[in-house]
């Protein structure tokens, strides 16, 4: 059962967020941010191994937010597992009671820190979706009946501001062919241009969950105008952050995150925020975004 | 054609180490057409190996492709003498071709080339890899642009989320190939075709080391 599922089937507005796990063993800092989240998300991304840095994996991370009432969402690349992997892990998961999956390309293997290492993409995030598929219907890949059939909540990722968009509109459109339910986007800052998207993409019929990234002070608003793929910074925000000295900058960070949503919350069904270790703002950033905590958000509201 | 480069002298004179003397073989198709193994860097390769201190019995470029055993059989034949008084061959041509000479020799045979990629040959200083010899070509539904070669990550279903204004995420110099693919598939009015969605590649059919037998394959037909 998802949660996630069943508040964007009721059209409820939807939360997500965002957690890197650690690098090394110890996730006590992991698990206290996600204490920060639990009562104001509907579900909780891991991601899995983000920017092709090696870390603690993604499946034993949403074990542990399950086990502690916190629904998570599978975050799978096609970068570090060949099909067998891939369906295995899909399948561990299923039996471990998660059923959100982000189906995920991933980086190259150039942009982490192993960038030795031998990529793999035996498959792609669409055929990674259309395994998620094939799974449900209790076969695998190679068509063997599977005993014990899993069943999932798959997700995927878009860029409103590629460019050019066209192409990313006519891989998304694939992404809905192979089964994707919802897709979370990569940090928006532009409403207008949003809007656009939004219009351009509306005959998908697909609920869409904005991607807001609070930003933290201009120069990492910078370094994400020069450094990620598909988002930029207009410099009339890069401004306004960079104005407020230091102590205020927080509070102007959820600010700007706050009026971002308010513009763009009516346009979709969701925002999916990636806290980037901030998750303390967020109940902030919830509230002043206008939205009124939920009991479909809260673990206690099950 | 097959792009090769000239090995740093050092590495040559490295494996050449402990022979006494070494007749030089190039290729007369592609290594020569790229300036890496034709009668010119033949000559230059050996007068360098002398200024190295290693003896040389001469070169030799085989007129069609070294990696032709027919035709290299032959060269070897011809030069038999030159070849009996040397102890090692060195070979400038791609891996096949050096490989097709230690087939037919029986004597130490080392290579002055690496081998990079097959490609097309824009100019004689310019070449871009365009095949990987996948095994099962799909360049009539990629607009005749090989995404399998082109996109790193060898996608087959359109672009990852990682290119910015139509460059690659993984080298910003250098085109999206997916991009590629669907501007060129606009421009043809062949955009339907991006929606098809491809399966999962069998890869068997990239199974190495390739082997093909013609006669065989009549046969069992
Ligand atoms: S798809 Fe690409 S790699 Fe495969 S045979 Fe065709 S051109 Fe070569
Ligand atoms: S940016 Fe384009 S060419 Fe580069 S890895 Fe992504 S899809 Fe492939």
């Amino acid at each position: 059962m998802s949660r996630l599922a069943d508040a964007i089937a009721c059209g409820e507005f939807v939360v997500t967020a965002e957690l890197g796990p650690p690098k090394g063993t110890n996730v006590a800092h992991l698990l206290e941010m996600s204490e920060l989240l639990r009562d104001h998300v509907h579900a909780v991304n891991v991601t899995d191994q983000q920017s092709s840095v090696m870390m603690v994996g993604s499946l034993t991370v949403c074990h542990l937010l399950l086990n502690r009432g916190i629904e998570p969402v599978f975050q799978v690349t096609c970068r570090d597992r060949n099909r067998i992997a891939l369906q295995s892990d899909l399948l561990s998961a299923a039996v471990l009671g998660i059923t959100n999956v982000l189906c995920l390309t991933g980086d190259y293997v150039t942009l982490g820190d192993h960038p030795q290492a031998k990529p793999v993409f035996d498959l792609d995030s669409v055929t990674l979706l259309k395994t998620v598929a094939v799974l449900q219907e209790g076969r695998d890949l190679s068509g063997k009946a599977l005993t014990g059939v899993p069943s999932y909540f798959p997700g995927a990722v878009v860029s409103p501001a590629a460019s050019p968009l066209g192409p990313q509109i006519a891989k998304m459109e694939k992404k809905v062919a192979a089964g994707a339910k919802f897709f979370q986007t990569q940090a928006v800052y532009d409403p207008a241009q949003f809007e656009a998207f939004v219009r351009q993409v509306e005959y998908l019929g697909v609920p869409i969950l904005v991607g807001i990234i609070l930003l933290k002070s201009a120069g990492m608003a910078r370094f994400m105008n020069s450094n990620v793929a598909g988002v930029t910074v207009p410099d009339g925000l890069i401004d306004e952050i960079g104005s407020v000295p230091r102590p205020e900058r927080a509070a102007r960070a959820v600010a700007i995150g706050a009026r971002l949503m308010r513009e763009m919350n009516a346009m979709c069904q969701g925002v999916h925020i990636m806290t980037l270790g901030w998750e303390r703002h967020v109940p902030r950033l919830l509230a002043e975004a206008g939205l009124a905590p939920s009991p479909s958000r809260s673990t206690n509201g099950e | 054609m097959i792009i090769t480069e000239q090995k740093e002298l050092e590495e040559i004179v490295r494996s050449l180490r402990g022979r006494r003397r070494v007749f030089l073989i190039g290729c007369g198709v592609c290594a020569a057409t790229w300036g890496t193994g034709g009668e010119k860097e033949a000559a230059g390769m050996e007068a360098r190996l002398k200024e190295a201190g290693i003896d040389c019995a001469g070169w030799i470029v085989t007129e069609e492709a070294t990696c032709d055993a027919r035709t290299t059989r032959r060269v070897i034949r011809r030069n038999r003498e030159a070849i009996a008084s040397s102890d090692a061959l060195l070979v400038l041509s791609c891996g096949a071709g050096v490989q097709t000479v230690a087939a037919l020799a029986d004597l130490p045979v080392y290579p002055a080339l690496n081998t990079l990629f097959l490609a097309r040959i824009q100019n004689l200083s310019v070449s871009d890899e365009r095949c990987r010899l996948c095994g099962a070509c799909i360049l009539a539904e990629t607009a005749a642009i090989c995404p399998v070669t082109l996109c790193p990550k060898g996608l087959a279903n359109g672009p990852c989320g990682g290119y910015e204004d139509g460059m690659c995420e993984v080298d910003r110099e250098r085109d999206c190939a997916w991009v590629a693919i669907y501007e060129r598939m606009e421009a043809l009015g062949q955009r339907g075709q991006f929606t098809v969605i491809r399966e999962p590649k069998d890869w068997r059919e990239d199974l190495h080391p390739g082997f093909v037998n013609k006669r065989a394959q009549k046969a069992s037909v």
